[in-house]
Order: C-alpha cells, then sequence, then structure tokens
C-alpha cells in the first residue's frame, strides 16, 4: 500500500515537472490571431480609402483583421474630426491627419514605443526619410504616429519642350543663356514667359507657359506654391517672439513675382487643386510644373499620359545665394496614421498600423497610380520594381530622395491649418489681383497675430519656440537679407 | 379692326404675312434663347451623365469624347461596392424620406392651429419663419455637443429630428397659407354631417390643400436630400449621406476617380429630381396658391 502510494505521488510529481517545462503550444501555422475584429479607420478622401483597399486583403490573411473606413471630406475633416476628440471620444481606432496638425491632435493618440515593446513591433524606423522622423511624428517627444504619404513637391518637365533645337535657339536669342530645366525662379519665369501662347511642341496649338495650383481650399493650394519661394530667398513663419515674417522682403518678392508671372499659366488658375495642372501635364499642355511627387506615376502612366518616356524630374526651383542654390520644397503637410487613445481596440489597431506601414505593404500604396500617395520609406525611393514601373523611373525615385532633406515644413503649432488657410486665401487675393501684394501680406500678418492671440501668446511661442529649433537643427533660418541679392 | 377697314385686301394680307413672319421670328429666336440657356444649364449635368458612363481611356481623349462608344456602368457598380455607395445611398433615402413624413405630421396641425385658432397671436407665424433666418453654422456645435450627450450622433433618429424641426418653419407659414384660404364653411359643413374636428381635417381639409403639402413633401425631401453641414458632422460610417460620398469625391483631388465621381453625383441629383417630376403638377399649383397667400 505504502508502495503504490509512493508510485502515485511519483507519477503526479512527474507530470507536474513535465507541465512546467513542456513550452506552450503555439498558434498554428496560418492562424490568424484577430480572427473577427474590424477596425474602424477614418480618412480624408475616396484615394486613401481606395489605397487602404490595396492592403487589406493581405491584412485579414496574416492577422484576421478586417477594415471599416470612413471618408470625410478634405475640407470639413480636421473640424470634424476636432470636434470629436475634443469632446473626449472617437468612433475611430485608427486615424489619418497631416503631420502639420500635430500639436492639435497629438494629445489624442496613443503612444506607440510602450505597444512597440509589448507587441514586438517593428516600425522600421531607419528606412524613413529624416525629415519625417525628425519632425512629423512626435509629440511632446514621443513617436505617436507613422507617415503614409511622403507629399512633397518636385519638378517635372516635359523634354519635348526641351530638347527641339528651334526651342533652344529661339529661347537663347532672347534671354541670352541656354534653355535648360529650370534650377532657379528666375529660370522658371523666364521659361514660363517663353513657353506661353505658341506650340513649343512643333503643333500649331496655342499652348501654356507652365502650370500650378493657386486654389485657397484645403490647407491651401496657393500658399504651397508660394512657400518654396518665400523660403528659398529667405523666408521664415515667425520670428521668436511670435511676430510674423509672412510680409517681410522674401514673402514679398516670392508673391509679386507670382503675381507678375499669372498671364503665363493657364485660365482658371486660381481655381485649379492638385489635379488639374497634372492632367494637363501628361496631357503634354504645359512644359512645367512642379507639384507633388505622386505626379510622376500619372506622368508614368501611358493609359493617360503622352510624356511617357518624355518626362524629366528634378527638384523644385530656388534661389542663387552666394553662388549656391537654395532649394526649398514644400511638404504639404504629408498625410501619417496614429492610433487614437480612446480606442477600445488599441492592440489589434497598433498591429494594423505596423502591418500598412511595412516596407512591403506601403509600398503596394505608394506605387499605385491610382492613389496619390507619394513615397516617404528609403527602400520605396531604391526599391527595383518600383524603378522598373515606368520610363524615367529611376531619375524620379532619385529626385525624390534628393528632395527630401531639402523640404519645408508647414508652421507645426497649434491651429497651423488655421494660419495656413487664412495666408493661402490673402495669396489667392493678391494673385487675383484684388489686392496689391504687400496689402495682402499685410493683412495675413495681421490675420495671424489675431490667431495667435486667440490661441494664446504664450503658448504659441512656446511651441513656435521648438519648432523654430527643429527647423533650425536642418538649415532653416530667418535670412532677410538674401530677398535682395537672390538671383 | 378699325385699321383693316377701308384698306384694300392686299394690303391686308400683305400686314397679315408681316404679322406672321414677325410671330416666326420671335418664335424662332424664342426658342434658339430656350435652347442656348438648356445648353448652359443642363450642358455639365450632360457631361458628368456621359463621364459616369466612360471607359477611363475616354477622360482625357482629345478631341473630348461626348457620347461614349462603349457605355458601361462600371463606375456605379465601383462606387456601390468599393465606395459604400449602396449604403450611404439608402441612409439618403430613409432619412430623406423619414424627414419628410415627420415634416408633414408635425407641420399640417400646427399651421391648422394658427390658421384656424389664431395660435400664438398673429405674429407667431412669421416669428416661426426667423428660425430659419440662423445659419446652419451657427448651431453646429451645440448641436453636436448636445446630440454627443444624448448619443444622438451618428443615428438616423438624430438627423430625422433635426431636419424636421429645421424644414417645419417653412412648412408651416406655407400650409397656413393654404389653410386660411380655405372656407370654414366646408369644414363646418362636415363636422354637422358628423364629422368630427379631426376628421374633418383628414377627410376634407388634406385632400383640397394636397397641392400644399405636395410643395412641404417636395421641399423636406430634397433639402434634406442636398443637407451637408449637419450629415458630415451628426454622421459616422453607419449613417453618412450621399451628399457627404459626393463631396468626398469632389473636394481635395480626385485623381483617376472621375468615373465614379461622376456617378456619384449623378446619383445624388437623380432622387431629387424624380420626386419634383413625380410632385411638379402639385408643386407649380401649390406655389402658384400658397406662396401668394402667407
Amino acid at each position: 500500500m505504502r508502495q503504490l502510494r509512493f508510485l502515485a505521488v511519483m507519477l503526479v510529481l512527474i507530470a507536474v515537472v513535465a507541465a512546467g517545462v513542456m513550452p506552450v503550444q503555439a498558434p498554428a501555422q496560418g492562424a490568424k490571431p484577430y480572427e473577427g475584429t474590424t477596425i474602424r479607420a477614418v480618412v480624408n478622401a475616396e484615394y486613401v480609402k481606395y489605397s487602404l483597399s490595396l492592403v487589406e486583403k493581405d491584412l485579414y490573411d496574416k492577422l484576421g483583421i478586417k477594415l471599416d473606413v470612413e471618408v470625410i471630406p478634405l475640407d470639413a475633416f480636421v473640424p470634424k474630426t476636432l470636434l470629436e476628440f475634443n469632446s473626449g471620444s472617437s468612433p475611430w481606432d485608427l486615424i489619418m491627419f497631416g503631420p502639420s496638425n500635430m500639436p492639435d491632435y497629438g494629445r489624442h493618440f496613443e503612444p506607440l514605443e510602450a505597444w512597440t515593446q509589448k507587441l514586438k513591433l517593428d516600425f522600421q524606423l531607419d528606412d524613413i526619410a529624416d525629415v519625417y522622423k525628425k519632425l512629423m511624428l512626435r509629440h511632446n517627444g514621443k513617436l505617436v504616429s507613422m507617415p503614409y504619404d511622403g507629399d512633397v513637391h518636385m519638378l517635372f518637365w516635359n523634354k519635348v519642350a526641351y530638347e527641339r533645337p528651334d526651342n533652344k535657339k529661339k529661347f537663347k536669342d532672347k534671354y541670352k543663356y541656354d534653355l535648360q530645366p529650370p534650377k532657379t525662379w528666375k529660370q522658371w519665369d523666364d521659361a514660363s514667359e517663353f513657353f506661353h501662347g505658341w506650340g513649343w511642341d512643333g503643333t500649331d496649338n496655342k499652348l501654356f507657359g507652365a502650370g500650378a495650383s493657386y486654389k485657397p481650399s484645403g490647407s491651401g493650394y496657393s500658399y504651397h506654391w508660394w512657400r518654396s519661394r518665400f523660403f528659398s530667398y529667405g523666408g521664415q513663419y515667425f520670428d521668436a517672439d511670435m511676430k510674423p515674417l509672412i510680409n517681410t522682403a522674401p514673402a514679398l518678392r516670392a508673391l509679386e513675382e507670382m503675381v507678375r508671372t499669372m498671364p503665363y499659366y493657364p485660365p482658371g488658375v486660381l481655381l485649379f487643386e492638385s489635379e488639374e495642372p497634372k492632367t494637363m501635364l501628361v496631357k503634354g499642355e504645359i512644359p512645367l510644373l512642379y507639384s507633388w511627387t505622386s505626379t510622376g506615376k500619372r506622368v508614368g502612366d501611358a493609359r493617360e499620359s503622352v510624356i511617357v518616356g518624355k518626362a524629366g524630374f528634378g527638384l523644385v526651383p530656388g534661389a542663387e545665394i552666394d553662388g549656391k542654390i537654395i532649394h526649398r520644397p514644400a511638404i504639404t503637410p504629408g498625410r501619417a496614421m496614429a492610433v487614437s487613445k480612446y480606442s477600445k481596440k488599441i492592440e489589434p489597431t497598433m498591429k494594423v498600423l505596423e502591418f500598412i506601414s511595412l516596407p512591403d505593404q506601403s509600398l503596394k500604396i505608394v506605387m499605385d497610380p491610382k492613389t496619390i500617395m507619394d513615397p516617404w520609406r528609403v527602400t520605396h525611393f531604391r526599391s527595383e520594381k518600383f524603378r522598373k514601373a515606368f520610363p524615367g523611373a529611376p531619375e524620379y525615385l532619385d529626385a525624390i530622395e534628393k528632395s527630401f532633406p531639402l523640404v519645408v515644413p508647414d508652421p507645426v503649432i497649434p491651429g497651423a491649418d488655421e494660419y495656413q488657410r487664412k495666408l493661402s486665401f490673402e495669396i489667392t487675393e493678391a494673385l487675383a489681383k484684388r489686392k496689391p501684394a504687400k496689402e495682402a501680406l499685410d493683412s495675413a500678418a495681421r490675420e495671424w497675430d489675431k490667431i495667435t492671440d486667440r490661441r494664446g501668446r504664450d503658448k504659441q511661442k512656446a511651441a513656435w519656440g521648438e519648432k523654430m529649433a527643429e527647423m533650425k537643427a536642418i538649415g532653416i533660418e530667418y535670412h532677410p537679407d538674401w530677398a535682395a541679392k537672390a538671383k | 379692326m378699325s385699321t383693316l377697314v377701308g384698306t384694300t385686301p392686299a394690303v391686308a394680307v400683305r400686314r397679315v404675312n408681316r404679322h406672321r413672319v414677325g410671330r416666326l421670328v420671335a418664335d424662332v429666336f424664342t426658342y434658339l434663347g430656350l435652347a442656348v440657356t438648356l445648353v448652359f444649364f443642363l450642358g455639365p449635368f450632360a457631361w458628368i451623365l456621359t463621364t459616369s458612363l466612360k471607359g477611363n481611356n475616354d477622360f482625357f481623349a482629345f478631341p473630348p469624347v461626348w457620347i461614349p462608344s462603349d457605355p458601361s456602368l462600371a463606375h456605379y457598380v465601383g462606387l456601390f461596392t468599393r465606395a459604400s455607395g449602396l449604403r450611404y445611398f439608402l441612409n439618403s433615402l430613409t432619412i430623406s424620406s423619414m424627414s419628410m413624413v415627420a415634416a408633414l405630421l408635425v407641420s399640417l396641425p400646427t399651421a391648422y392651429a394658427i390658421a384656424r385658432w389664431r395660435f400664438g397671436g398673429s405674429v407667431f407665424g412669421t416669428f416661426l419663419l426667423v428660425l430659419r433666418m440662423l445659419p446652419a453654422i451657427a448651431l453646429i456645435i451645440p448641436v453636436y455637443l448636445m446630440y454627443k450627450t444624448l448619443g444622438l450622433t451618428n443615428s438616423y433618429l438624430g438627423l430625422v429630428i433635426l431636419y424636421t424641426v429645421v424644414y417645419i418653419p417653412f412648412a408651416v407659414w406655407l400650409l397656413v397659407g393654404f389653410l386660411r384660404d380655405f372656407p370654414v364653411e366646408i369644414e363646418e359643413a362636415a363636422m354637422i354631417d358628423g364629422c368630427s374636428r379631426l376628421g374633418s381635417l383628414v377627410r376634407v381639409v388634406v385632400p383640397i390643400i394636397a397641392p400644399g403639402m405636395a410643395v412641404v413633401a417636395l421641399f423636406s425631401f430634397i433639402a434634406t436630400w442636398n443637407e451637408f453641414l449637419f450629415a458630415v458632422v451628426l454622421t459616422g460610417i453607419e449613417t453618412k449621406t450621399m451628399m457627404v460620398l459626393v463631396t468626398t469625391y469632389t473636394s481635395g483631388g480626385t485623381d483617376m476617380f472621375y468615373g465614379e465621381a461622376s456617378a456619384s453625383v449623378v446619383l445624388g441629383v437623380l432622387p431629387a429630381f424624380a420626386v419634383a417630376f413625380m410632385l411638379q403638377r402639385y408643386l407649380v399649383k401649390g406655389l402658384a396658391l400658397g406662396g401668394t397667400k402667407g
């Protein structure tokens, strides 16, 4: 009996030890760990929703998660989403937003770092263009978002216009220097004047000098187009005391040049949003355009483009200062994705954010010509698949990679959207010749002061102080003397 | 006539002919003017309609493709499947229909009380219209906060209540005009014959003021269908309306979705157009009667 009792105890002990040392059974291969979970996302355009559909199948196959995507129209997006967030809740788990509005959104986002450790997530931050990493993804020093859309401006030109011997001769006779893709604003303005109103492609068509988007809607197209000139002439948004600098010499020179060259742009340019000038470029109606990098995908899409293989890609023009050309392409403002801190599904949403940011998944999004999502990972610029996507793709991707270190961000302080709308409105007033340039910029500066006072000057000054230091770190400072000496 | 007396038949015939030619020329110019006006106003819609039926290659074709050689409903299918268009279309239909019925049910007894018993004194009817003068943008934040507290955001009920409240003043003002014009004696005769007050309202008054009610119905339906501000702020994924969908395509760049954007515009306009077409004979009569007798 005693032996039997001993045997029973030993068997129990062996069973307990065995259970302790045996590994926990891993989920079967192919199991979907979040099967049955639906994540609610919000974005600001149908094409963004479409872009998410490109990764939805893989997302479901890998994680078992489905996406329910709400689209809020662009012009209503910021007020509507902030209204929801500021009321202390949010119907969405995953939020798309413009990084320039980070100061308004950031406190509603779940910081990523703690979840990165907990869930062993890998956002591959080393593969993200520096400017995004340093200026656009953090709130109060914490990483809270991942890029979704590069949104940087670059230069496109129609090689037919630049390579016809007749055009070269005519240009040199008139301007006394060689016709070449513009590197400075002066060259841009000369070229737009030269090409306007005749068939520079060898036809009898009356074509246009250049393209642009000057509508003041959204956060402001005309402001984005003015910004690159303004900063290359030494401009800055505010001084250290929050005094607006948008009506100083660099600002005035930039706007006066834009007003003076208005006759060389297509009629209706004051109503153009992003797609109208892109369409004119790919139809061969304008020889020059600086716009979002996604334009390149339309340029290379033979279904609509007549300039496949005939397009050049480069940096947005700049200003020659003391023999060096200062390029300041705009980042406008990018799109990023973040997880709502009010979400009841933070864990699966973090997994979704990681998944859609993975190099191979995000590549699908930025490569598709039907999205207007721009590349933002270094691996996007260097992807062999992307570089073979259309004739000229390697030059296109190289130009984007060269543009990123030079970009100038929006004023990333609370109320950024409001500041930009006011400025864009006044710029378009000047372009429409309803106001002289100086009066328009003075008016915008007064509006900026009002916004600053309403939001609290000290609070704004503190936020701007941080951003000004970050901009200085990437080489952007106020140089009032540049406006006079820029060539 | 007197001028013809004493003139020769040949002169009279010439004058008549001249008059006929003059009328003919006037008619030609009238129809020409109408044709130009029609092209001006319907041209953009016709372009949108044909674009919604075109293939992707035809969007940028030059010379422009006015009538697609191979029309397809692919963009409508894409709108319904990929962009949740069916969900939003049904939402709009439901919310507009419910608001229309609610506006009629509430405004008729209100208007009746004002017309028959001078409810609220002589200024009440006018005062109601003042509510219409408050811009929606001024109300949106307080309404949103109130709805959030009450749990009415992202619900049909919330939107129907709001639209009903917003459209009642105009509906009441219009119906008061009809009811004041309606002979009380007919109602009294019905009541002498045994009808209750409610019975005479339903059986006698309503059929006769039907044109006015049609105007109210049409107004409520179209206004609700086209409303954007409250719809974008107070709805969510489940209750978003067609107008919000249209704006998601037309605000901020359409890129390659010209076909679906056009299809959304066509579907956005069509139901309101259909309701207006069905009720047009009442509409003209109703506006002519009610509008002048408020």
